[in-house]
C-alpha cells in the first residue's frame, strides 16, 4: 500500500510500518498521513525545529514490543477536589463517564481527524493521525458558562507506542475550562488536540506534564480562534526521556487573545521542550507568552517560541519572555524566541534570559535565617511564581503551586 | 558580647581586614567609621558569615560561642542581624511572607515555638507604622520597585521585628533624609538594652546625633586606628580621614 520506503527506518519505525499494514480499517486520509510520515520518519537533531528534541535517536533505543499494558490501578487525581468531569485516555483506551450527563457539554467518542492546520509536514502528527483508531469529542455549547473543569488524564504503561486524539470546540460566547495531566510511565506518547474557540469563547487549558523519567512524549495542541476569542494556557512540565509540547496558535480573526505560560522543572536527565507558534492574521490580536525553566542535573529545559504577525495582522500587540534559572554546570537551557513580522503597526518584543541563582539574594535570605536549602527553595518559587500567579483558576493555581513546592522539597 | 580578635579577611586572593581587633560589650552601641573602601561592609559581611570573604587567621565570637563556624542562617538564630548597606529586591517573594518565614525558621532552630499568623500579622502592621512603611509596601514583593530609603525602612522593620541580640548596621544612614535619620535613632534608642550590643557602621556624624554611641572606633586600611568616645566622631567630622589614612 505505501509506496515511499523509510531511509534507514529504526526497528520502531520499521514495526510502525508493518502495524500500519495489518491494520483492516484505515482510510484514505490516514494512508496519505502515513505517507507523510514515512516520507520523513521521526524528525532527528538535523530537522529545523528539532535540534535540540532528536525523536528519533530517543526512539531508535526502543525496541518494538507487543505487551499489552497491564491493567494499571489508577489513584485519584490531584485534581479531583475540583469536581472535574473526568475522561481518562489508558494507553490510548478513552473512558468518557458514563451516567454523568452535565447540561451544556456533549463529550464522547468520535472519529478522529483527516489532517489538520499548522500539521504540513509534522511527520509525528502525520503518524499520530495515520495511527489513531477513534478520538474524544469534547463540545460546549453556545453561551455556556461551564462551571465544572474537563479534566483528561493521559495515563500510560508498557512499551508499546500509545497514540491518542481530543478534538474539542468551545462554541460562541461560552466558557470551558479543561485541565490536561500526563501521568504513569509508558515508552511513547503522541496525542494530538485540536481546539477551536468560537466567537466571543474563552477557553482556560492546563497541562500538568507528570510522567516518569523513561517516557518519551509529543503532544501536539492546535488551536483555532475566532473573532474576539480568548485563550489562557498554563503548563508546568517535570520532563520525561524526552518531552515536547508542541502549540499552534492561529488568529484569522480580530480581537483574539491568549496568554501562554508554561515553566519546567528539571532534575536528573529530564528534558522538555516547550514549542510555539502563534500565527497572527486577524486586527488587533494580543498574546503574552511566558516561560520559565528550572534546571538542575543534567537535565535540558527548550524552548522555542516564534511569533508569526503577517501582513493583514495590524495592531498586533505580542510579547514573549523566557527565563532559565540553571541550578548546576550541567544544566543546560536552549532558548530560542523569534518574531517574525510582516505588518508595520504592530508591538512586538521577546527577550530571553538564562542565569544562576543570585548569590547576593541567596546570603540576604540566609543572614535572616533561613538555611541553603529553604532560601534556594524560596527563591525557585519566586522564579517560577509568575508563571503560577498568573493562573486564573484558584483551585489550579492552589495544585500547580503545590506540585511546585512537591518538586522543591525532593530536590 | 561581640569579640573581634586579629582578624585577617581576603576577598578574591587580596587582603582587606588586617589584623582587626574589637570588642562590644553587652548593653552598648559602639560605630565604626571609616573612609570608602577601609573595610566597613568586609567586617559586617564576614561576621554575618558570607563565604566569600576568606578569613586567613583570627577570631569572631558572639557570648564566646565561635561564629566563624557557623552557617549564615546558624548566626542569624543565635541573634545576629545585619543591616545591609544595599539591601536587595526579591521579585515573586512576598515581604510578609518572608518575614514571618525568616522569624519562624530562627524560633524553630532555637527550639521556640513558632509566631501565630494572627500574632505576627498584628505586630508587622504595628512596627511597620512605626518606620514608615504602609500596609501596601509590606504587602509586596520584597523591595521591589523600592526607594533607596524604603530599603532602608524595610531595614529597620526587620530589626524591630526580629529583635535580635546583636546588629549590625552598614550605612544605615547614607540616602536618608533628617526624618528617616531619626526614625533609625529612635528605634535603635528603643531597642538598646543592657543584653544587647549595636555596632553601627557609618562614614558621616549625623546618625551619632541621634544615636549617642559609647565607642566609636577608625577604621583605616583593615584595621582600627584609633578608638575613643562620642567626641572622636565629632573631631573626625571636622578634621577628616586623611590623618588616619596616612598613619595606616
Ligand atoms: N566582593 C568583593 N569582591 C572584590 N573586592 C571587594 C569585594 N568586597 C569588597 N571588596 C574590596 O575590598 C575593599 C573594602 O571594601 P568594603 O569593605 O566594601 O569597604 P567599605 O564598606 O568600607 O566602603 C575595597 O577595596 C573593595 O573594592
Ligand atoms: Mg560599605
Amino acid at each position: 500500500m505505501s509506496s515511499t520506503p523509510l531511509i534507514n527506518p529504526s526497528p520502531l519505525e520499521t514495526g510502525l510500518r508493518a502495524a500500519f499494514a495489518a491494520r483492516s480499517q484505515t482510510s484514505e486520509a490516514q494512508a496519505a498521513a502515513f505517507e507523510r510520515f514515512q516520507k520523513h520518519g521521526f524528525p532527528n537533531r538535523r530537522v529545523e525545529g528539532w535540534k535540540w528534541s532528536d525523536f528519533n535517536a530517543a526512539l531508535r533505543r526502543l525496541q518494538p514490543a507487543n505487551d499489552r499494558a497491564g491493567a494499571v490501578a489508577i489513584a485519584p487525581s490531584d485534581f479531583a477536589g475540583l469536581n472535574p468531569i473526568e475522561i481518562r485516555i489508558v494507553d490510548g483506551r478513552i473512558i468518557v463517564p458514563g451516567n454523568d450527563a452535565v447540561e451544556g457539554i456533549e463529550y464522547g467518542i468520535i472519529d478522529p481527524v483527516g489532517a489538520s492546520p499548522h500539521m504540513d509536514d509534522h511527520a509525528i502528527a502525520a503518524l499520530n493521525v495515520a495511527m489513531t483508531r477513534k478520538a474524544l469529542g469534547i463540545r460546549v455549547l453556545q453561551g455556556v458558562e461551564l462551571v465544572r473543569p474537563v479534566l483528561i488524564r493521559h495515563i500510560n504503561s508498557g512499551s508499546t507506542p500509545v497514540f491518542s486524539q481530543t478534538l474539542a470546540r468551545a462554541e460562541e460566547e461560552s466558557r470551558l475550562t479543561i485541565i490536561e495531566s500526563f501521568e504513569g510511565a509508558g515508552a511513547y506518547y503522541s496525542t494530538l488536540f485540536h481546539l477551536g474557540v468560537r466567537e466571543g469563547a474563552q477557553v482556560e487549558r492546563y497541562l500538568l506534564q507528570n510522567a516518569g523519567a523513561e517516557m518519551i512524549t509529543h503532544a501536539f495542541c492546535g488551536v483555532m480562534m475566532s473573532r474576539s476569542a480568548k485563550f489562557k494556557q498554563t503548563s508546568l512540565s517535570t520532563g520525561g526521556a524526552l518531552c515536547r509540547h508542541e502549540t499552534h496558535m492561529l488568529y484569522p480573526s480580530d480581537g483574539s487573545e491568549s496568554r501562554i505560560a508554561s515553566a519546567s522543572l528539571l532534575s536528573d536527565e529530564r528534558h522538555s521542550d516547550f514549542t510555539t507558534i502563534v500565527g497572527h492574521q486577524g486586527e488587533e490580536c494580543t498574546t503574552r507568552q511566558l516561560h520559565k525553566g528550572v534546571v538542575r542535573d543534567r537535565g535540558r529545559n527548550i524552548f522555542q517560541g516564534k511569533f508569526l504577525v503577517e501582513r493583514t495582522a495590524q495592531k498586533t500587540d505580542a510579547k514573549m519572555t523566557a527565563n532559565a534559572l540553571l541550578l548546576s554546570d550541567m544544566a543546560e537551557a536552549n532558548h530560542k524566541p523569534e518574531l517574525e513580522i510582516y505588518a508595520d503597526d504592530v508591538e512586538c518584543a521577546h527577550g530571553s534570559t538564562s542565569g544562576a541563582l543570585d548569590d547576593d539574594a541567596l546570603f540576604y535570605l540566609r543572614q535572616r535565617g533561613l538555611d541553603e536549602h529553604c532560601a534556594r527553595a524560596l527563591l525557585i518559587e519566586a522564579f517560577v511564581g509568575e508563571v503560577i500567579d498568573g493562573i486564573p483558576d484558584d483551585g489550579v493555581r492552589n495544585i500547580f503551586g503545590a506540585r511546585v513546592n512537591q518538586w522543591l522539597e525532593a530536590v | 558580647m561581640l569579640k573581634i580578635e586579629d582578624l585577617h579577611v581576603a576577598v578574591d586572593g587580596a587582603e582587606i581586614l588586617k589584623g582587626l581587633t574589637l570588642e562590644v560589650p553587652a548593653g552598648e552601641v559602639h560605630a565604626i567609621m571609616g573612609p570608602n573602601g577601609s573595610g566597613k561592609s568586609t567586617l559586617s559581611h564576614t561576621i554575618a558569615g558570607r563565604d566569600a570573604y576568606e578569613v586567613l587567621s583570627g577570631g569572631v565570637t558572639l557570648d564566646g560561642d565561635n561564629l566563624l563556624a557557623l552557617d549564615p542562617n546558624e548566626r542569624a538564630a543565635k541573634g545576629l542581624f545585619l543591616s545591609f548597606q544595599h539591601p536587595i529586591e526579591i521579585p515573586g517573594v512576598q515581604t510578609m511572607n518572608f518575614i514571618r518565614t525568616a522569624m519562624n525558621a530562627q524560633r524553630k532552630a532555637r527550639s521556640e515555638e513558632e509566631i501565630s499568623a494572627a500574632d505576627f500579622l498584628k505586630s508587622i502592621r504595628a512596627k511597620a507604622k512605626l518606620v514608615g512603611l504602609n500596609d501596601a509596601k509590606i504587602k509586596r514583593p520584597f523591595n521591589v520597585g523600592f526607594s533607596g530609603g524604603e530599603k532602608k525602612r524595610m531595614e529597620m522593620l526587620q530589626l524591630v521585628m526580629f529583635e535580635p541580640r546583636f546588629a549590625i548596621m552598614d550605612e544605615t544612614d547614607s540616602g536618608l533624609d533628617i526624618d528617616a535619620l531619626k526614625m533609625v535613632g529612635d528605634v535603635v534608642n528603643e531597642l538598646r538594652d543592657p543584653s544587647r550590643g549595636f555596632l553601627v557602621i557609618t562614614h558621616y556624624q549625623r546618625l551619632l546625633d541621634y544615636i549617642k554611641p559609647d565607642a566609636v572606633h577608625v577604621l583605616a586600611d583593615g584595621r582600627i586606628v584609633k578608638s575613643g568616645g562620642p567626641e572622636l566622631a565629632a573631631e573626625l567630622e571636622r578634621s577628616g580621614y586623611d590623618q588616619f589614612i596616612e598613619a595606616a
